[in-house]
Order: C-alpha cells, then sequence, then structure tokens
C-alpha cells in the first residue's frame, strides 16, 4: 500500500510548560483519535512525531496511525528552542524513511511536514542552514504553526509553504488547529474540483493563515 | 460558544432552517462545510466556494423539479431510502448551502472495531467494506463480526447502488462523483444510501464542478486533466464514467481490492501522483486482463501486506470468475473492452439484473466458519467454497430456464437457479415478464413454490404455479404438490404468456 509519511515536529521547550503543553498532549491524541475514525487515513498515513527543546528525540518513528500507542509528551520547565537542531534530525530521518517508487516496491506519497512552535528559534544559524536542505527533500506541503505572541511568524515563512498562527496554545485552539491538520491529511481523499489542484482546506477561524 | 443560526431558503423565503455553531463546522467534505440542525434531523452544508448562477440553478432544480420527479410516484418511496436527497437551497449572507435530511440510523456503526469503541455511532462510509484491512483477523484495525454482513449482503448491496445510478441516469442526469465516501452501505440491513447528490450533472444543461474522488475517476478524465477545461477534448464526469465508478465500486465490494491496482510499474524516477496518474489514467489496465499481465505485479501494489490480506490478493485463488459468468462477462466489459471505450461500459440495469441472476447461482458453504458463507456455483463437478476450500457435500439440483420463441420452438434465457434445501422458487423465474426492479410488488415477491431434499430424494414443492407440468412424464402438478428432480427431466413452469420451462440438471452427484 502506498503510505502518505506525515511528521510532526514539536517545540517541547520551557515555554510550553503548564496549560500549553497538556493541550498539546489532548489534541494530539485527539487527532490520532480522528485519523483512526477513517478507513483512508489507517490504510495510508503514516506518522512520525519528533519533539525539541535543549534536545532533539525521535518519540514516533514513522510508523501506521493503528499500530503505536501515544507517549505523553512532557517539557522542561525553562530551556531554549532548537528548531534548527530538529530540522537536522529531520533530515536525516527522513532520507532513510521515504520510499523511492522501484521496480519491486511503491513510491511514498510526498510527506507532509507539520511544525509547531511557540517561540522562535534559539539556534537560528543552524535553522537557516537547514531550511534549504529541508524545502529540498520534496514534501507535499510544510505547515508551520506559530502559537503565542513570542513565535516568530517570519522565521517560520522562511522554511514553510503555509504559517497559521494562533493566539494562544491553549485547548480550544489547539484542538481546532490539529482538527485542521486531521483534515488537511485526508484532503488528498476527497473529491476533487475541476479546475483545482490539491491543496489544504482553510483554516477555520481562530487561525490566521500568515500571508 | 455554540450558537443557534437561523438560514432562509432561497426557494420559499417562508422556510426557515437552523443549525448549531459551534465556531467550526461539525464536518468538512472536499468542497463543503456541514453543520447540524438542533434535533439533527438534517444538516445544512455550505459551499466554500462562491456558487455562480448556474450552480445555484442547478441547485435549485435538485431540489424542486428532480425532487418531484423522483419521489412523487409509486417507485419514489424505495428510492428516498436509497438516496440522501438535498430538500431545499438556503443563503446565509454570501454564503450557499444545502438542506439535507440526516441519513437512517442503520448507517451509523452499532459497534465498529472488535477491539475497541472508537468507531462506535461513526457513519458507515463505504470505504470501511472494500478493503481486506478491516476484515481479516489479523488485523488491528477489524470491524466487528457484527458489522461485516456475509458475502451475500454485498451482491445485494450492489443491486441498490445499481438501482440508484440506474434512476439518475435514466432521468438523464449523471452524479459525477460516485465513490465509497459517497456511497454508505450496511451489510447487515443489505442497504446503500447514496450520498453528495448536489453534483448532478445535467447534460448540456450543468456542467460537473468536480472530477471525481481518486480511485474512482474514470482514465479519460484523469488523462486529460493537463487541458483547459474549455478545451474540446477535455473529458469531464458524465454518465460513461458514472458506469467505470459504478463498476470499480462492484468490483471492490465482492472482492475488497481495486480492479487497477496491480502495483505496474511505469520504469524510471517517476513520483507518486505521477503513478497514479498513469495507473488509473491513460495506462489504466485491468488487474486481472487475461492476457496483458503486467498489472499483475500484486508484491509491489501490496508490499507487507501481500500475506496478510490473503485471499483476496490472490488472483489464483480469488478470480473475478468466482463471481460468476453473467458478472464476468460485465467486467470484462467494463474493465477490459470498455476501460479506454467509454460506450463500451455496462449500463447500471445490467448490472442490477446480473447481480440478481447471480445470487441464484448461491450457495451455502459447508463450512458454519467460514468467513464469507455463501460462494457462487463454479459450474464444475467438484463444487467447493473457493474462500475456504470446503467440499460441497451434497448434489446440486440446477434449473436452467427456456422461454417459447414461436409455438414449439425453445430457446435458452441465460439463466439459471442452482437448488439447495430450501431454495425458493420465484415468479420472475417461471414468468418472463416480471422483471425483478424496484417496482416488484408484496405479492409478486412471495415464492411460488421451494425446493426441498426429502426422503433422500430432491423434490419440488408446488404453492401457487397453476398449470405446471411435469413435461417428461406428461403429469400435471397441482398445488400443494410435489415433484421429483431429476437429470434431464423438464418443468413447463406455467402455460400463460411469458411462461418457461425448466431443463433439470444433478451436480456434484
Amino acid at each position: 500500500m502506498r503510505r502518505l509519511p506525515v511528521y510532526f515536529l514539536l517545540d517541547t521547550s520551557g515555554s510550553m510548560n503548564g496549560t500549553s503543553i497538556v493541550a498539546l498532549n489532548n489534541s494530539l491524541s485527539e487527532m490520532i483519535g480522528t485519523l483512526r475514525q477513517d478507513p483512508q487515513a489507517i490504510e495510508s498515513v503514516w506518522i512520525s512525531i519528533i519533539t525539541f527543546d535543549i534536545e532533539s528525540k525521535i518519540i514516533i518513528p514513522l510508523s501506521s496511525i493503528d499500530s503505536f500507542q501515544l507517549p505523553e509528551i512532557t517539557c522542561p520547565s525553562s530551556g531554549p528552542t532548537h528548531t534548527g537542531e530538529a530540522l537536522s534530525l529531520l533530515f536525516k530521518i527522513v532520507n532513510t524513511d521515504i520510499k523511492k517508487g522501484s521496480m519491486t516496491e511503491k513510491g511514498d506519497w510526498k510527506p507532509l511536514l507539520f511544525l509547531f512552535t511557540d517561540g522562535s528559534p534559539s539556534d537560528k544559524q543552524l535553522y537557516r542552514e537547514m531550511t534549504p536542505k529541508i524545502k529540498a527533500l520534496n514534501f507535499g506541503i510544510i505547515v508551520g504553526c506559530a502559537a503565542g505572541s513570542l513565535s516568530d511568524d517570519a522565521m517560520l515563512k522562511e522554511l514553510c509553504d503555509h504559517v497559521v498562527h494562533l493566539d494562544t496554545a491553549d485547548a480550544s485552539t489547539l484542538k481546532q488547529f490539529f482538527k485542521w491538520v486531521s483534515e488537511t491529511i485526508d484532503h488528498g481523499n476527497k473529491s476533487m474540483g475541476t479546475g483545482d489542484k490539491v491543496g489544504i482546506p482553510p483554516p477555520p477561524n481562530d487561525i490566521n493563515l500568515v500571508i | 460558544m455554540s450558537s443557534t443560526v437561523t438560514v432562509t431558503s432561497i426557494i420559499d423565503t417562508n422556510k426557515k432552517y437552523q443549525y448549531i455553531d459551534k465556531g467550526s463546522p461539525s464536518a468538512a467534505g472536499g468542497m463543503k462545510d456541514i453543520y447540524f440542525s438542533p434535533d439533527k434531523s438534517y444538516v445544512v452544508a455550505f459551499y466554500r466556494a462562491a456558487q455562480d448562477f448556474n450552480s445555484i440553478e442547478r441547485l435549485k432544480k435538485i431540489v424542486t423539479t428532480y425532487f418531484d420527479r423522483f419521489f412523487n410516484n409509486p417507485s419514489g418511496a424505495y428510492y428516498k431510502e436509497l438516496y440522501s436527497w438535498p430538500i431545499d437551497v438556503v443563503k446565509l449572507d454570501n454564503r450557499i448551502g444545502i438542506i439535507v435530511p440526516c441519513y437512517n440510523s442503520n448507517f451509523f456503526f452499532k459497534k465498529g472495531y472488535a477491539l475497541n469503541d472508537a468507531l462506535k455511532g461513526q457513519d458507515k462510509e463505504g470505504k470501511w467494506f472494500a478493503s481486506p484491512l478491516f476484515r481479516v483477523s489479523s488485523s488491528k484495525s477489524k470491524l466487528d463480526e457484527s458489522e461485516l454482513g456475509n458475502w451475500l449482503s454485498y451482491f445485494q448491496i450492489g443491486v441498490n447502488i445499481a438501482r440508484g445510478v440506474k434512476r439518475l441516469h435514466a432521468a438523464g442526469l449523471a452524479h459525477s462523483d460516485l465513490s465509497y465516501k459517497n456511497v454508505l452501505i450496511d451489510p447487515v440491513s443489505k442497504t446503500a444510501a447514496i450520498i453528495d447528490i448536489d453534483g448532478l450533472v445535467v447534460p448540456g444543461l450543468f456542467p460537473p464542478d468536480v472530477i471525481g474522488t481518486p480511485d474512482f475517476i474514470a482514465p479519460e478524465v484523469l488523462s486529460t486533466l493537463h487541458l483547459n477545461i474549455k478545451d474540446p477534448n477535455r473529458k469531464l464526469p458524465n454518465i460513461q464514467t458514472d458506469k467505470h465508478a459504478l463498476a470499480v465500486l462492484i468490483y471492490m465490494y465482492l472482492l475488497y481490492r481495486h480492479p487497477l491496482k496491480g502495483g505496474k510499474f511505469f520504469g524510471g524516477d517517476i513520483e507518486a501522483d505521477e503513478e497514479v496518474k498513469l495507473a488509473m489514467g491513460s495506462k489504466a489496465l485491468f488487474v486481472e486482463h487475461p492476457t496483458d499481465k503486467s498489472n499483475q505485479n500484486l508484491k509491489r501494489e501490496y508490499g507487507d501486506n501481500l500475506q496478510k490480506f490473503q485471499p483476496w490478493t490472490n488472483l489464483t485463488k480469488t478470480p473475478y470468475t468466482i463471481l460468476g459468468p453473467y458478472l464476468k462477462e460485465l467486467f470484462d466489459q467494463a474493465f477490459i473492452k470498455g476501460l479506454h471505450n467509454p460506450n463500451e461500459r455496462p449500463p447500471a440495469s445490467m448490472w442490477e439484473q446480473a447481480l440478481i441472476k447471480t445470487m441464484d447461482l448461491k450457495l451455502q458453504c459447508a463450512n458454519s466458519r467460514c468467513d464469507q458463507k455463501w460462494f457462487i456455483y463454479n459450474d464444475t463437478n467438484n463444487t467447493s467454497c473457493p474462500f475456504c476450500n470446503t467440499r460441497y457435500n451434497t448434489s446440486i439440483p440446477i434449473l436452467d430456464f427456456y422461454f417459447q420463441q414461436s409455438p414449439g420452438k425453445w430457446k435458452p434465457e441465460n439463466q439459471r437457479l442452482v437448488v439447495y434445501n430450501g431454495t425458493t422458487l420465484q415468479l420472475w423465474h417461471t414468468d418472463r415478464n416480471v422483471i425483478t426492479n424496484e417496482n416488484l410488488t408484496a405479492a409478486q415477491k412471495t415464492p411460488v413454490g421451494y425446493f426441498s431434499f426429502f426422503n433422500n430424494k430432491w423434490v419440488f414443492v408446488n404453492q401457487k404455479l397453476t398449470s405446471l407440468v411435469d413435461k417428461s412424464e406428461n403429469k400435471e402438478i397441482k398445488i400443494g404438490e410435489m415433484v421429483e428432480l431429476t437429470s434431464g427431466k423438464q418443468l413447463i413452469l406455467s402455460k400463460e404468456d411469458g411462461g418457461r420451462v425448466a431443463v433439470i440438471s444433478i451436480a456434484n452427484k
């Protein structure tokens, strides 16, 4: 079966500590639950989750969505946001994860990347170094999600095709965001218009698409 | 915070509808956002894109003219169950929406997954029943057995879908987006509901605004996708593309695999979306093509699931010929002759009739634990279940039907009835003027007799036939009497106009 790999890069730096990390855990598990109610997604979607604060960790290696248990995501009480390092780890695993089409094996769909952060990269130089490399990986879509007033939309724009801005990382906003993510993941399986190319559904009200 | 919003019909401004707005839609389709009414008896589905004059006119016509034409007549009640037909068009600010009644409760999972309750209450989108992933015992996403029905359920479901499409086409309309997303099915009650009717295409009057859903888009639509929409060579959904989607649906519900997905490799360094476009478009090839086997690279198609999905990924064990001769012929027409020749594709009415005739060839598997429970008689002397290989353990009487073309000249009907203990004989077997469609009355559906294995003999018991004659012995069989079935025996089932003769043979002795 052809896989649709979906990567999540989640900011677990100190500023997420408290209600935000709880909201993130809840919304993420709700999103996985929604995808597990969708037969197309169960058949094709594979998910990988990387968290980053002072260090980057693969908490879910690329797995089909009916095959893993979501661990609780935790964060330190303070510390930097090493987004660049997370991209560097992503670069490494995407290159080994993604299957190219061959005579004996079907190639994967273009992978999707969702990057969630509530701050700006502490390792700006590495971030800027990795940006063109990540872009060259041929992602189907790269969505950046900036939550709260401290996040840096402009930095995200350098990497992402779409940047959405959440005013707060509270439970209801995150829930809406991840609902929209699951719709974006499922978008390719729905009716296609006569004119348009496959894109993303418009975000809900509380989410502002940064142009 | 949720609020209740009132919207007004654009057809009759006295008509108001309400929906609950929780800040975001309850569901989102490819084109529409969906909100439930307070009592959940209907939904308001708003189009995300602005609707032009033509689209609004089309919607108006669907909820008025076509609504009346479809439902305000004797077979209307049957079709009302089969479609989720929009009943009104509303406007709120600049957004256009439609009012669609919610579907029957049988289209929501009562149990869902076998292992947990995560699916309970979700709608039974057809996809759940079109892949081995949701039924093989080794799968974590297996549906509960109580949700799956048996193999025969899917023939009946196919009949219902075919009828729904037939009725649209008879009115000159194309659905334009048939897919397992837009057809809900319930294997328990053996019913189907066709949804997303609002995309109906009226040839020449209202052009389509969707090209369809992946897996169901016809080859000619995909292979001309690069052309401008005004280009005369660009192909868009119409009645012929519906016929393709219908054939794909029926194939998938019966064999749980896609008829064009065989893992064919087109060479070179090709992106996934380009490969799919070729495999479903200009280079589409039936996975079971009898001579061109280049699309039978199932290891490539299914990868690790090749073993897990047995027997459905084994074309030798479950070839489409296990569906019997009538369906084989139609699949040949749809996926070999008609795949790239839209005019050759079988119409919906032929699928309806072929599915019904095929159900007359059914046999119950002798293994009570067989997953499929039923199979189709394969016309050999070694009858066994193709799914679990269990040998069928009794002899099988077969009635081949003939009709009188001119006095004394009998011609075969290409229709037969395979008999097991308890098979019933129906009016549509004995009288060629009775056609098995949605217009059959309850009286026409009551059996005219039944078959039984009685005192070590196969017999037919006459319940309603007034002029049944055992022609071989020239003896009249009155109502309440029985006649033994022996090889070569001829029964005149009715002497009236359209009455058939049955010639009996005994197989699997």
